[in-house]
């Protein structure tokens, strides 16, 4: 019984904590499966979204201009890391980690100092305090609420001519040059996204949280890919409003797998092989049979190189 | 329509294992001329269809379609000109998307991609006629993913988005060579209403010497990079597949002497 109450009580704060987050895992899931480009960049683009925000909280920018800011800096992240693979040939999770490596740096510098407080500065989610909801709920209503319309637009996107487009480069980037596609403007434009999609993420824990930390994206991938791997057992892959959910899907259950495993009284410390673990599960499933037919993931996918 | 002008291009240069793809090749296509690219292994068929769909760059010469010099123009812009079908049906096509969607990728070939809805109930409509016309019931298919199309299928939905919207060149690179015997029949013809119908300037390599013959008003065959024979008219229709494989033994020949 213990567990369950303290599961229960620790709701609110995972709800809010996961639907921050599932902008990184967005981040991770774009490049990965709509471009076949898997990318490390969200591990350094999520920080540099919290350093931005961070400093420009500071600067006595509001709110949501901080955000957006964020989110500008991360895609120039997305796109150095996606401009490097296409001019220099390097592989993508190479160049992921090349520019995550200097991000820390850049990031760093961006801040000052390895912490920036912002407790006192106003944050977005301060808008809601009229609805006379504070604390969890506020972060939980605003963070849902631009879930769910990043989720509705996405679905938009590649509903269009340039969003069809997108995907086909993701699907096979020679054939849709052959069919007049721009791959290094759809590449560039779409790894930038996912950089904007974690920087976001890194933006609105900052303003969650009350404060910036260069080590903020330590371990934020791995998380964010165990989300889009529970996502993707839970709907599914077959249609694109599919594929564009299970992130969303993925980082709310995910999380709370993580809180029960707290509440049970796992230390912290041991918190990475139960990730690990989740991860290894959602992969190994479909060669174990344990799944239904359609939904699983392939054993073998071909990248770009 | 089409000239290449003394193409050339270089593989390896400077190292021992450098090789002359093209060799000063010269071309000239009239508008709805149908050419039929023959020639041994290594002539520098695929390397002249490369550098017409712009996959390769020239060294030296240009080459000129419509009018307008296309000698450095890069393969996605160059798309609204030349459509091409692979040899490898799996190139032709996006496994991973629906069969409507690869015939709206196909579509903006023409028109490029924007801002707005892809696929429209009108468009749909457009495509399931378009894909009538092969008589496989693709048309009553369009949201299958193109992945659990067989490989003639595919290669027949390869031919249907490559025509469509009247290219000024198509390139066919031995479209049928990897479907079984009544499949590559079946594209083939697919292939020869479409060509007729449209009256499209075509390229087709091929190394059935019987598809020369039948088919198409020119022949030309490559040899070490260049034009060793151009055949049309008279000469084309009195043509025999023992004379065509007469000049390829020239080329084994001198091979073996040269072994």
């Amino acid at each position: 019984m213990d567990i369950l109450s303290a599961w229960i009580a620790l709701i609110p704060v995972t709800l809010a904590q996961s639907l921050i987050l599932s902008f990184v895992v967005l981040a991770v899931m774009l490049p990965f499966r709509i471009l076949a480009f898997p990318d490390l960049t969200s591990e350094g683009a999520y920080p540099l979204g919290g350093c931005v925000c961070a400093v420009a909280l500071v600067a006595g920018v509001p709110p949501l201009p901080a955000l957006l800011l964020a989110a500008a800096a991360g895609f120039l992240a997305g796109c150095a890391t996606a401009f490097i693979h296409l001019r220099f040939r390097i592989h993508t999770l190479l160049a992921g980690i090349l520019i995550t490596t200097m991000l820390y740096s850049i990031n760093l510098r961006i801040l000052g100092k390895a912490n920036l407080p912002v407790f006192n500065e106003p944050k977005i989610y301060d808008w809601l305090a009229g609805l006379s909801l504070t604390g969890s709920w506020a972060k939980i209503l605003l963070a849902g609420g631009l879930a769910l319309i990043t989720c509705l637009a996405l679905n938009l996107w590649f509903a269009t001519e340039r969003g069809t487009a997108m995907r086909a480069v993701g699907a096979n980037s020679d054939m849709a040059e052959a069919q007049g596609i721009n791959v290094w403007r759809a590449t560039i434009g779409g790894i930038g996204l996912a950089g904007a999609a974690a920087a976001l993420g890194g933006g609105l824990m900052v303003q969650s949280q009350g404060f910036a930390d260069v080590n903020m994206g330590l371990g934020v991938l791995i998380n964010a890919l165990a989300a889009l791997m529970i996502g993707e057992a839970i709907v599914g892959r077959r249609t694109v409003m599919r594929q564009v959910a299970a992130p969303f899907v993925g980082a709310l259950v995910y999380y709370q797998l993580i809180s029960i495993c707290l509440a049970a009284g796992l230390p912290p410390g041991d918190l990475k092989i139960a990730t690990g673990v989740f991860v290894l599960a959602m992969l190994a499933a479909p060669t174990l049979g344990l799944r239904r037919k359609g939904g699983g993931t392939p054993a073998k996918e071909s990248f770009r190189e | 329509m089409l000239q290449i002008r003394d193409a050339r291009r270089v593989f390896f240069r400077g190292m021992p294992d450098e090789k002359v793809a093209l060799d000063g090749l010269s071309l000239k296509l009239a508008r709805g001329d149908f050419a039929v690219v023959i020639g041994s292994n290594g002539a520098g068929k695929s390397t002249m269809m490369n550098a017409v769909s712009g996959a390769l760059m020239l060294d030296q010469g240009s080459i000129t379609i419509n009018g307008t010099d296309v000698t450095a123009m890069p393969v996605h812009d160059r798309a609204r000109h030349v459509a091409r079908v692979f040899q490898d049906p799996m190139k032709g096509t996006a496994a991973s998307m629906t069969i409507a969607e690869n015939m709206l990728l196909a579509e903006m070939r023409q028109t490029p991609a924007r801002l707005r809805r892809g696929l429209t109930p009108a468009r749909r409509e457009t495509y399931r006629e378009h894909l009538s016309y092969l008589g496989l019931g693709l048309e009553n298919r369009l949201d299958t993913p193109v992945s659990l199309l067989s490989g003639g299928q595919r290669q027949s939905l390869s031919l249907v988005m490559a025509v469509s919207g009247e290219p000024d060149i198509l390139l066919l690179d031995e479209h049928t060579a990897a479907l079984d015997p009544r499949t590559a029949d079946l594209v083939l013809n697919a292939t020869l209403r479409a060509v007729s119908a449209l009256k499209l300037t075509t390229m087709m390599v091929t190394h059935n010497m019987a598809h020369a013959i039948d088919y198409g008003n020119r022949i030309i065959m490559l040899d070490a990079g260049k034009v060793l024979l151009e055949l049309s008219g008279e000469e084309k229709a009195r043509a025999t597949v023992p004379d065509l494989i007469g000049h390829f033994s020239v080329k084994s020949d001198r091979m073996l002497l040269g072994a």
